[in-house]
């Protein structure tokens, strides 16, 4: 019964989706920690963080999709939103720290200690506590969202120049975080992290537990932008990416509805740097690289752009062959990379799972056609006698 | 009579050649003592050189002069068996000896034979200053002028009498000029009596320039109290000076940035700005262009160095055929096929950029490559205050050439004609009659190629590395659409204003901020104008 | 649809684990040596030559028959000069892999990024680039140069032979250039230079329009002081730089620069001729003349097929950790990192130089301080080395919270932060 209400609310591949995120997010770190090493079911914990990581990479591909996908905004400045994410969650790891740190001082990272700092700056307050450092991560990447596009919108920038105008914004910040003055430590980033809520971040059920927020973050996240887009606001919001103007003229405040989703991606983006971030264990200004958004947009391309599984299996399928082919091919693997973006372009212009579900509904349809057909023909004698 | 004429003769033949003989001994052991003290620099320190050098300077003979710049070039070299010094030219794999005071060749000598007699920046200046004083009286006006020009630059004491013998001897106007001024800049550096220096003082607030302003904040320091008023007037005077022709530098800066940034994104004003293909692979264009320049200048290293001159003539047709054509193959095979789905040219040409990085990277090597500038775009002159140098001055012609040849591409020739046409109505221009996918191909090839050649161009100045075109990419982009896409009037002057722009904000703002500055201000300029500064208006525009 | 996206993650994830299991259950007849650095991104361009450079070495090893009896084994793999994907791999290399040591990384945050990773797994890092000290970690040998090693000993140089008075200490914004500029503004005022005679200037990665800086240098100069350029300015950067400075016509005889990034192979990309007499501080150059530098670039250009390949000083700095190793491992009789950490300190090989390196208890090595004069064939040419051999100095003496620190892994001290003051451990005390 709920399940059915889910299922026509949410989809049901969202509702088996979500589901299976669920299923993983106990059943990898029970693997890990429940069984011995040498066991044929264990999954190393080497396998458990780079999944981890990848689930964080999937999110943010969901963030982008919610806009780019659903509301043709194409921003090629998401990742900026995800390393503001990180960089709060950096923050808080860095605090954490405290006197274990290489010159023992109880409240300085070590980047400010040698550099002489004398004090903390003041945006560094508050970021010893969890919670603080929790909603920053969400509500530093949504307030730029919020401000960011609140001037774009209405002044209806779009296509390419709002494209572009997303890349200067996180080349801006890329360069902001590279200067040591900043206070962010510059190039070398934060890291040398210990632990998160008093747990080592580096012990193995720590890592699992983080692999499964991921999983569960995903999953909700999954649930809401699902939420979002199947409701009469999704619709129009579709309206909005096939024909905006029109859209404007029937009434609808579409800047409006621009600028909401484009702040939930934001902070869906925040989230996912927050989770990143203990997993690799290091956040530094290169997240702020506009190539790593430009790939963010191919993941989600090569997924499945407006499908809200593809961005996840697009996130997931073009890290791990970077994962293989770096180790593989250490000299080629980038012909395999940029031949597979060549490739799903040419010829799967939908992304695998939307080029999937055509297939599926054509098979249907075909399927259909010949039941037609054959009920047709059966009919056919009956009429001629 | 008869005999005493022949007496005479006898006698001042006689005399003569006594005269000769002894002359020619007097100079023998001249060349002797000479050569004894050109072998001393064999062996010695630095600072023993600098002391051998000074002494050599003394003799104030020119013959010690082809030594001297030997040893500032690194060719000065010692025989390791018997102590002589030659110089040497590099024959394969062995050295030819030249004497070092008569030039004659005197054989060959395995490397390993030979000791190198090292130099540093301490000895390089004092062999500068040495051939200063040496090639004051050369008979070669070039070379009396840059001695005149060295003492200026290296002022000494000991330089003065030579000066003035030289002042004295001096028949070239624009000579006699710098060897004044050498002559008051070593007398401010002397202890010529005050009334003397005043006057030196005025003539060195005369010459201007940094150099004067660093002499005289030297002097400054050492000077008795009744020079001192004149000597800080001075200096503040150079310093107005010099501010007023700091800001016409600055102007320069941003042009010369501009120019950089124009040639960096015309070829994407094209394939971007008229075709509307998100072309991440421009920048790889830029750099197969300055790897043909590489190419080029290497066959021409090895095989007709006389036409190195030329290489980057001869690199710029080819660049143009050979981006071309990646452009026309990437057309045909991949863009053609993704007309009408701009932001899916986005990742196809990532891919592409990608493949093309690491091929550049398999083929040639990970890194830098030397890309050498030909001579007549080395160096630099002196406009007033403002230094210009070449490489910078040719590049701001070359973008603006290249400019005008666009533009008059795309107004005046039928091909140009057609290529508006299709990128405004394709399907209007296909009825009548056009090729659309062949035109298509062809200015997407002409983008490519533009990108090219101004690949030749920035080869003189950046990187010729399989990065290069990543530094590029995203300023392009900027220029672009901070001009208005479709323009390339706005190309043209979206790149000098924000060439400009960058470098009056850069002595303000430090260059990290000056630049986070101006991408804020680019932002916040397409708020207000959302299709940039020359917008395409009509209908066509929201399509 | 969500079928494919389950299969395909299914069959990911089967890939994954495969390769993960065959690298836990390969033969056990090889000793493996993980090679960790960038072939792709922007550190390609250094990064590349030093992988060639570990290749070449594990070669030679192997043709003088190998280590304990074993073969050694190369596992080569492509960070891209991304950062987290150095932690990445470095955990791959460690835990799939199962390599004995690796050697890799370029940049700080490069090492800063796989730190965590060699501390948790317990294995050995060999980094072999100069950097800005103020670390000393127990899994970590630093065979480059600390500041002391390159920086100091250059600006005392300058001061004796060249008479510099006014400094320009120009660098790349980022933590190398940042320290060691502190480091020697603090020790420059130390020997009485006022601060007005001390410009500092930062710009940012692969910064390529050096116009207003080189003439700001060109009128800081003009002040009627002999002036000198302390530049930490990073690897991409450097040769427009130099192409600007070689324009505007600063030459080394009136305001030298004296690079500490700037080494063979950077300069293989330029025309040296208008920058003779510009200055390098490293441990090693190309054209040190000694027998064992003249094998070494033998093989070097024999492996690379290549005979304009150069070597340069991080080269060096591999070789001597690679020696280090082997040497550490003969006497420990095998690779079990506590084993080799514990013999590794004391163990001395020669460098090439012309002298030996020894590892010293703070995970730090001896090394000669070359100047070198820029010529115009590309190499350099020393002109001033230090007498003896430097120890590398991994807390800064000059900046004020670490004067205190030293580093000592032997027992019964072991500790990277150890602070003299006040008698504990830092990190644990305090």
């Amino acid at each position: 019964m709920i399940t059915s209400f889910l299922a026509k609310a949410l989809g049901r591949n969202i509702v088996i989706a979500a589901a299976i995120l669920l299923a993983l997010a106990a059943l990898v770190p029970a693997l890990n920690l429940l069984t011995a090493p040498d066991h044929a079911l264990h999954v190393p914990t080497y396998v458990v963080s780079l999944f981890g990581k990848y689930l964080t990479y999937a999110l943010l591909a969901l963030a982008l999709d919610l806009v780019w996908g659903f509301c043709g905004i194409l921003s090629l400045g998401h990742a900026a939103f995800f390393a503001l994410g990180g960089y709060a969650m950096g923050m808080y790891l860095m605090r954490q720290i405290g006197a274990r740190g290489s010159y023992g001082n109880p409240l300085l990272p070590d980047f400010m200690v040698f550099l002489n700092w004398k004090e903390l700056p003041w945006f560094w307050h508050g970021f010893d506590k969890f919670w603080f450092a929790a909603l920053m991560a969400v509500l530093v990447p949504g307030l730029l969202a919020f401000v960011f596009g609140w001037f774009a919108f209405r002044s209806r920038v779009n296509g390419v120049y709002l494209s572009i105008i997303t890349q200067a914004m996180t080349f801006a910040l890329l360069l902001a975080f590279f200067r040591n003055d900043m206070g962010f430590g510059g190039n070398n980033g934060l890291t040398d992290f210990k632990d998160i809520l008093g747990f080592n971040i580096q012990s193995n059920g720590t890592r699992s537990a983080l692999f499964a927020a991921s999983a569960i973050a995903l999953a909700l996240s999954l649930v809401i932008t699902s939420g979002i887009v199947r409701s009469k606001y999704g619709k129009i919001l579709i309206g909005v990416r096939d024909a905006e103007s029109r859209t404007r003229f029937l009434g609808y405040r579409v800047e409006h509805m621009k600028l909401f989703a484009f702040v939930v991606s934001a902070m869906m983006a925040g989230v996912a740097g927050a989770l990143y971030v203990p997993q690799v264990g290091i956040i530094n200004p290169g997240e702020f690289e506009p190539a790593n958004s430009i790939e963010v947009v191919i993941w989600t391309a090569v997924g499945g752009r407006g499908t809200l599984i593809g961005p996840i299996v697009g996130a997931i399928v073009v890290n791990g062959g970077k994962s293989i082919f770096t180790a593989a091919f250490p000299e080629f693997w980038l012909f395999a990379l940029g031949g597979l973006f060549v490739l799903v372009t040419l010829f799967l212009p939908k992304g695998i799972v939307g080029t999937a579900r055509q297939f599926v509904e054509r098979r249907k349809e075909y399927r259909k056609a010949r039941e037609a057909e054959a009920a047709a023909f059966a009919a056919e004698p009956q009429a001629a006698e | 009579m008869h005999a005493r004429l022949i007496h005479r003769f006898l006698q001042c033949l006689f005399a003569t050649v006594c005269l000769m003989v002894t002359l020619l001994a007097t100079d023998l052991r001249a060349a002797d003592d000479l050569r004894v003290m050109v072998d001393a620099l064999g062996g010695g320190n630095f600072q023993e050189n600098q002391k051998q050098v000074e002494a050599l300077a003394r003799t104030g003979d020119p013959k010690v002069v082809p030594a001297l710049e030997a040893l500032a070039e690194g060719d000065l070299y010692q025989r390791k068996i018997d102590g002589i010094v030659f110089i040497v030219r590099p024959a394969g794999s062995s050295f030819k000896l030249i004497d070092a005071l008569t030039g004659e060749e005197a054989g060959e000598e395995a490397k390993a034979a030979l000791e190198k007699i090292k130099v540093n920046n301490g000895l390089r200046r004092t062999i500068r200053a040495a051939l200063g004083g040496l090639t004051l009286m050369s008979p070669d006006v070039a070379v009396r002028l840059q001695a005149a020009g060295t003492i200026l630059r290296t002022p000494s004491a000991d330089a003065l009498e030579g000066l003035d013998a030289a002042l004295a001897a001096e028949t070239d106007n624009a000579v006699k000029v710098v060897l004044g001024q050498a002559r008051a800049a070593s007398i401010l550096v002397s202890d010529r009596p005050a009334d003397e220096k005043r006057a030196a003082v005025a003539t060195v607030v005369e010459t201007g320039g940094r150099d004067s302003l660093s002499l005289l904040s030297a002097a400054l320091a050492s000077a008795d109290e009744s020079l001192r008023p004149d000597i800080e007037a001075g200096i503040k005077k150079i310093d107005d000076q010099l501010a007023i022709w700091a800001a016409g530098q600055n102007i320069w800066y941003g042009l010369s940035l501009g120019s950089v940034l124009l040639l960096a994104a015309i070829g994407l004003a094209i394939t971007f700005g008229v075709m509307g293909i998100i072309n991440m692979a421009h920048g790889e264009m830029v750099m197969l262009g300055a790897y043909t320049t590489f190419v080029v200048q290497q066959v021409i290293r090895t095989s007709f160095p006389g036409l190195f001159d030329w290489s980057l003539a001869i690199a710029l047709p080819l660049a143009f055929l050979v981006t071309g054509a990646v452009g026309l193959v990437m057309e045909r095979a991949i863009i053609r096929f993704l007309y009408g789905r701009p932001l899916e040219t986005l990742l196809a040409t990532w891919g592409v950029s990608l493949i093309l990085q690491q091929a550049v990277r398999s083929i040639f090597g990970p890194t830098n490559q030397e890309v050498g500038n030909p001579s007549w775009m080395s160096g630099a002159f002196e406009l007033g205050g403002m230094t210009i140098t070449w490489n910078r001055l040719w590049i701001i012609v070359f973008a603006l050439a290249v400019f005008v040849f666009l533009l008059f591409l795309l107004k005046k020739t039928a091909m140009g004609l057609q290529m508006r046409a299709v990128t405004q109505n394709r399907r209007m221009a296909s009825s009548m009659g056009i090729r659309t996918p062949w035109v298509d191909a062809l200015t997407f090839a002409l983008g490519s190629g533009i990108a090219g050649i101004a690949g030749v161009a920035l080869s003189q100045i950046d990187n010729v590395s399989p990065n290069l075109g990543q530094g590029y990419i995203i300023d392009s982009f900027m220029v672009v659409v901070f001009g208005g896409v479709g323009n390339l009037w706005g190309t043209l002057v979206g790149a000098f204003t924000l060439g400009i722009l960058n470098k009056f904000l850069e002595p303000y703002a430090g260059a990290v901020l000056g630049k986070i500055l101006v991408l804020v201000l680019i932002i916040l300029f397409i708020q207000k104008r959302p299709r940039g500064l020359f917008a395409l208006k009509g209908r066509a525009v929201e399509a | 649809m969500s079928t494919k996206a389950r299969a395909t993650g299914a069959l990911l994830a089967a890939i994954l684990s495969t390769t993960a299991f065959n690298g836990a259950f390969a033969a056990d007849d090889t000793i493996k040596v993980g090679i960790l650095h960038s072939l792709s991104g922007t550190m390609a361009i250094s990064e590349t030559t030093l992988k060639d450079a570990m290749l070449m070495l594990i070669e030679e090893q192997n043709k003088k028959g190998g280590l304990l009896g074993k073969k050694l084994e190369a596992v080569v793999v492509d960070p891209a000069s991304d950062w987290p994907l150095f932690a990445e791999k470095a955990r791959e290399l460690i835990s799939v892999d199962q390599v004995s040591a690796v050697f890799g990384c370029w940049t700080s945050v490069s090492r800063k990024s796989v730190l965590p990773v060699f501390e948790e797994l317990n294995s050995i890092l060999f980094y072999p680039v100069q950097y800005e000290g103020e670390e000393s970690q127990r899994n970590v040998f630093y065979t480059g140069a600390a500041p002391n090693q390159q920086a100091i000993p250059a600006v005392d140089y300058l001061m004796e032979n060249e008479g510099v008075e006014r400094w320009v200490l120009a660098g790349t914004d980022y933590v190398y250039p940042r320290t060691t500029n502190k480091i020697l503004e603090a020790y420059l005022k130390s020997k009485g230079v006022k601060p007005e005679d001390i410009m500092i200037n930062y710009t940012p990665f692969g910064h390529s329009d050096w116009q207003t800086i080189v003439s700001d240098i060109k009128k800081f100069g003009s002040a009627g002081k002999k002036t000198a350029v302390v530049s930490t300015i990073n690897g991409d950067a450097n040769v427009p730089f130099y192409k600007e400075l070689g324009n505007q016509g600063v030459k080394a005889e009136d305001i030298p620069v004296v690079a500490f990034s700037v080494g063979e192979e950077e300069l293989a990309g330029l025309d040296t001729g208008p920058l003779v007499g510009h200055l390098a501080a490293w441990n090693y150059f190309e054209s040190v003349d000694n027998p064992a530098n003249a094998e070494f670039i033998k093989t070097w250009k024999a492996f690379t097929k290549n005979d304009k390949r150069v070597t340069n000083d991080p080269m060096e700095a591999s070789y001597i950790g690679f020696n280090m190793w082997l040497k550490a491992v003969e006497k420990a009789g095998t690779t079990d990192t506590d084993a080799v950490l514990d013999a590794m300190i004391g163990v001395s090989v020669p460098n090439l130089s012309g002298g030996y390196s020894t590892m010293m208890p703070n995970h730090h090595i001896t090394k000669p301080v070359l100047i070198g004069e820029i010529q115009a064939d590309g190499q350099f040419e020393t002109v001033w080395q230090t007498p003896g051999l430097v120890v590398g100095d991994e807390w800064s003496d000059y900046l004020p919270d670490s004067k205190d620190l030293i580093a000592d892994w032997r027992k019964p001290l072991e500790c990277g932060n150890f602070n003299v003051a006040t008698g504990k451990c830092g990190g644990k005390g305090s």
